[in-house]
């Protein structure tokens, strides 16, 4: 699809849709959202990029090396940090911990946010490539 | 339970029905649509918002968009 309406409309509505994923992401622990809904929004402005710039257009951005590595990446972050939470806390060992914060700013809640960030990462990059198997069967 | 929320329930009992007796296929995917959206409307005003917004995105968004693509496999089109 190669529309001009198309393409000027997607350049101003694409980056709208990412920030408001993005916002939903950051605030998760402040306000409803978290790392699952924002990371579906911005998995649909990647689904939207694809479907108006075209397959070799968005394979130079979104390439699946690129990308997978970018999931495992965030997947291995996910894991160790969350492991490290477990036994840090579960077996009460004095390791140093993310500070806390003060409540209601955005760097508050501990490990919330940055485990947000790799699940908002992880379920995006899932959701544009479950959309491109089904479009062309390939990613 | 406000009034509101009871049109809304009327609505998506409404929809639930629709969707299963349309016959065109296109027609029920969004019909599905208009539940879907009607159920986060419907979350909203059960205090909770966290899976308004989920049900929003995937219910209204990803879900149908896939249900479309399945749709367009199924006939042949490419």
């Amino acid at each position: 699809m190669n529309t001009i309406v198309l393409i000027e409309i997607g350049k101003i509505l694409i980056p709208i849709i990412q920030i408001f994923g993005i916002y939903v992401i950051f605030f998760g622990h402040l306000s409803p959202g978290g790392g699952f809904a924002g990371g579906t929004i911005i998995g649909t402005s990647l689904i939207l990029y694809r479907i108006i710039f075209g397959n070799k257009k968005a394979a130079k951005k979104l390439g699946f090396k690129r990308l997978m590595r970018l999931t495992c990446g965030s997947l291995i972050f996910y894991g160790v940090l969350k492991g490290y939470s477990f036994i840090t806390g579960g077996a009460h060992i004095h390791a140093p911990q993310i500070s806390l914060g003060s409540p209601g700013s955005i760097l508050s809640g501990g490990y919330i946010l940055p485990l947000n960030i790799a699940v908002g990462i992880v379920v995006a990059i899932t959701i544009y490539f479950l959309f491109c198997l089904f479009y062309e069967g390939e990613i | 339970m406000n009034i509101f929320s009871i049109i809304m329930l009327i609505f998506l009992i409404g929809c639930s029905i629709a969707v299963s007796a349309t016959k065109n296929l296109l027609g029920a995917v969004i019909v599905f649509m208009a539940y879907s959206l009607v159920m986060a409307i419907l979350w909203q005003q059960l205090n909770a918002p966290d899976l308004a917004i989920t049900e929003a995105a995937v219910g209204a968004g990803i879900t149908t968009l896939l249900f479309v693509l399945a749709l367009r496999r199924i006939r042949g089109e490419k």
